[in-house]
């Protein structure tokens, strides 16, 4: 274990001297910078960051939050050094970034590949990292419901798999934005899961919560709640008429069931 | 009829109608100020919207009749405008040429569009639409109350295909905290009235700043409370929930007898 840190060592308050162009002249100014925002980590799946896009911003606008959201690299095209090839590794590259911007109370929210990404970041004990949201995640071995190889399907096939209603899936724009499989591969290797998963995912110490667009039928709905009783003291909140990206499909049901834990 | 009815909203009450290949946009509005924020990403700018055959406007407020981003975006001011005598004023000053005044129940036409003006109560003078073109029909709620002469669409309109409905029940507090919008109850009533295949909730994400939504303004953002409140008041009715920039097609109705 790490030594704990110090408090308000994580984001400590800036003292930044300022010099501003007025009609007086130059005027110096000594700012304290304090700042809580509370900000978000959002993890995009294989289908790439679009289909985090809208999210985010329906994120940002209505918390009034700081929403992060990377393109993992060796998606759209974006290099990736060869020895990062593990969702361990991204994940450490993930925690690399928070340190860097000097964040704490950082809420992690991933779907699919990004929900398998969240809890392997939960599971590095940053102390920045406050808590965890999968969204229809994978990378868990559940016996009897394995994921959906998504492999070589046709758009279609995707299509009515990973949506509740097919008809409010995007039309496809020419070359579509289908699962980018070989960026995917380059992290999880050709099982798409690890065995060991579920029983690391004992060690979760933060807040963990599992949401679950009822209609996947990539990962269906017992592979979530396997999700979510893997971790102690997690919650489960089925999302109904949706499927494998809530945040597409069902976008401000899905910030509505993340906002709403604790009114109960 | 076959024609194509879609609606993607930009922002706001701000939707783009498209009848086949004729695009309506509803009560504009692209830029904030200090107590005017959208609450939610806007999809278009002004040069982004693309050719428009009608603007449609049902009152004088600024997040609904922002003109003066239109003019600076270089939008066509040829473009019929539709709206109340006070939006018509206003749309002539900044140099609007082809402006129709309607007040309830008088229609006006551009193309194969009919556009009726229909009641509506609002802080200010403001009329609803029913908008139709191609054999499909849209009711356009703006941010009105709900008032008891909207109940008489169906009888005079036959089918709604989509009801563009807002939701936040929005209250003044200075003044009392007097409504001035139809909350979410008061519109899933209204759209078990008008019974459309489709609703779409508008005009929720709204807000007026930190300080201003504890000064001036109170209004529901949730608009799942609407989507709930249609399930249980009118389970036939389709509630989709868009994000801005979403694309939405609106099914025909079943055909009865």
């Amino acid at each position: 274990m790490t030594p704990t840190p110090e408090a308000g060592s994580l984001r400590p308050t800036r003292t930044e001297t300022h010099v501003l162009d007025t009609p007086a002249g130059p005027v110096e100014l000594t700012v304290q910078d304090r700042d809580r925002t509370r900000p978000y980590l959002l993890l995009h799946g294989g289908g790439g960051v679009a289909t985090m896009t809208g999210f985010a911003g329906l994120l940002t606008e209505r918390t009034h939050a700081r929403v992060l959201l990377p393109t993992h690299p060796g998606f759209a095209g974006t290099p990736r050094p060869e020895a990062l090839s593990s969702v361990v590794g991204l994940a450490k590259t993930y925690v690399a970034l928070l340190d860097q911007l000097g964040l704490s109370d950082v809420t992690v929210i991933g779907n699919s590949f990004g929900g398998w990404l969240a809890a392997e970041i939960a599971l590095l004990d940053s102390p920045r990292v406050s808590g965890a949201v999968i969204v229809n995640g994978i990378g868990l071995d559940v016996p009897g419901h394995p994921a959906t190889d998504v492999r070589g399907l046709s758009p279609a096939e995707l299509s009515a798999l990973s949506w509740h209603d097919p008809a409010k899936a995007p039309r496809p724009t020419g070359t579509g934005p289908g699962p980018d499989v070989r960026a995917l591969l380059n992290y999880t290797g050709p099982a798409m899961s690890d065995p060991t998963l579920a029983e690391r995912l004992g060690q979760v110490h933060v807040p963990f919560h599992v949401l679950w667009g009822e209609s996947d039928g990539i990962v269906d709905l017992e592979y979530g709640k396997a999700f979510a009783a893997a971790v102690p003291m997690s919650t489960f909140t089925p999302i109904p008429r949706t499927g494998h990206l809530p945040q597409l499909e069902s976008p401000e049901e899905l910030l509505g069931a993340l906002l709403d834990l604790g009114n109960h | 009829m076959n024609t194509t009815l879609a609606v993607t909203r930009i922002g706001h009450a701000c939707q783009l109608i498209e009848f086949g290949d004729t695009r309506v946009l509803t009560d504009p509005w692209f830029t904030q100020k200090a107590t005017y924020y959208p609450g939610e990403p806007v999809a278009a700018t002004v040069s982004e919207l693309g050719r428009i055959d009608a603007l449609v406007i049902s009152h004088e407020h600024y997040d609904h009749c922002d003109l003066d981003a239109l003019v600076a975006g270089g939008f066509d001011l040829d473009t019929p405008v539709i709206g109340p005598g006070t939006v018509a004023e206003l749309a002539r000053q900044r140099g609007f040429r082809n402006v129709q005044a309607i007040e309830s129940w008088e229609s006006a036409t551009t193309g194969d569009l009919t556009v009726t003006a229909t009641p509506g109560k609002h802080g200010v003078h403001e009329v609803t639409f029913v908008l139709q073109a191609g054999g499909r029909s849209v009711f356009f709620g703006g941010d009105s109350l709900r008032v008891p002469e909207l109940d008489e669409i169906p009888a005079r309109f036959g089918q709604v295909d989509l009801a563009l409905l807002p939701t936040n029940g929005l209250c003044l507090r200075p003044l009392n905290m007097r409504q001035v919008v139809m909350n979410a109850e008061e519109a899933a009533a209204l759209t078990a009235v008008l019974n459309p295949v489709m609703a779409i909730p508008q005009h929720y994400a709204f807000h007026s700043g930190q300080l201003g939504d504890r000064m001036i303004t109170r209004g529901n953002q949730d608009p799942r409370h609407y989507a709930d409140a249609v399930a249980r008041l009118a389970p036939q009715v389709a509630v989709r929930l868009v994000l801005p920039g979403t694309r939405v097609e609106v099914p025909h109705a079943a055909l009865t007898s």
